[in-house]
């Protein structure tokens, strides 16, 4: 399973209040969902997004890697689709900080309907999208 | 036409010359196979088994016109990847507004 999302997000603050951000259940409540997250190796919680026509809203994690403030992985487990969200940090100086996001590993199905976008839209997406 | 798809389309794009494939045939009609060979440091050999493999998948159809077969490409396979992909990247980028906003009410006093 080659196959990988990877953004890149900008914030203006420190590493530090940023890796809070990412590892504090009441703050990640506030930017995903609400959850029992624990920035512990081997935790495992959930996401509780509002339930839609389409799935429960229940992701099933596990927490992979903490090494603060750097670097955060957890399993991200819905229905069949069992996918690993990698989030890194890097200060960039001036002030900023950028967010690595890398979501990977999906399953046959892509269960989850999404907004469909044209081909055309998806094309120009390729390289950057799926480039490893 | 419903034809069985013998491989899984995320298997068919796992590989970056299968991609590059995929994005030489979104580019044109069709192809044949030595103009596909040309864009690559391997031989036709090499390149037809990718292309057998995109085929598996249902992501490339062949035809003979005359002596030469002719490629090309049918995306709807890829609405699959696209779906996650799209899902995935909107909801993300909404989060991400939002931890820019936890990030700014954090500073105020």
């Amino acid at each position: 399973m080659n196959l990988a999302l990877n953004m890149d997000f900008h914030f203006e603050t420190t590493v530090e209040k940023l890796w809070s951000a990412l590892t504090e259940s009441d703050k990640l409540a506030k930017w995903i969902a609400d959850n029992d997250f624990k920035p512990i190796v081997g935790h495992r919680f959930q996401f509780r997004h509002p339930p839609s026509e389409y799935w429960d809203g229940i992701v099933n994690s596990e927490v992979l890697v903490v090494d603060a403030p750097h670097r955060l992985s957890f399993l991200w487990v819905v229905g069949e689709e069992r996918h690993t969200v990698t989030l890194t940090l890097e200060d960039l100086g001036d002030g900023k900080v950028q967010l690595h996001l890398e979501q990977t590993g999906l399953s046959n199905q892509a269960a989850l309907a999404g907004a469909k976008y044209g081909w055309g839209a998806w094309a120009q997406k390729l390289e950057q999208v799926l480039a490893e | 036409m419903n034809k069985i798809q013998q491989r899984d389309v995320f298997d068919a794009i796992a590989d970056p010359t299968r991609r590059r494939l995929i994005q030489l045939l979104a580019e044109s009609e069709d192809r044949p196979l030595h103009e596909l060979t040309a864009q690559f440091p391997m031989g036709r050999t090499g390149v037809s088994k990718h292309l057998s493999i995109l085929k598996e998948a249902g992501l490339v159809q062949d035809r003979k016109v005359g002596r030469e077969t002719r490629y090309r490409l049918n995306a709807a396979p890829l609405k699959e990847v696209q779906d996650w992909v799209a899902y995935y990247s909107k909801y993300w980028s909404a989060n991400m507004m939002r931890l820019g906003q936890l990030l700014e009410e954090d500073d105020e006093p």
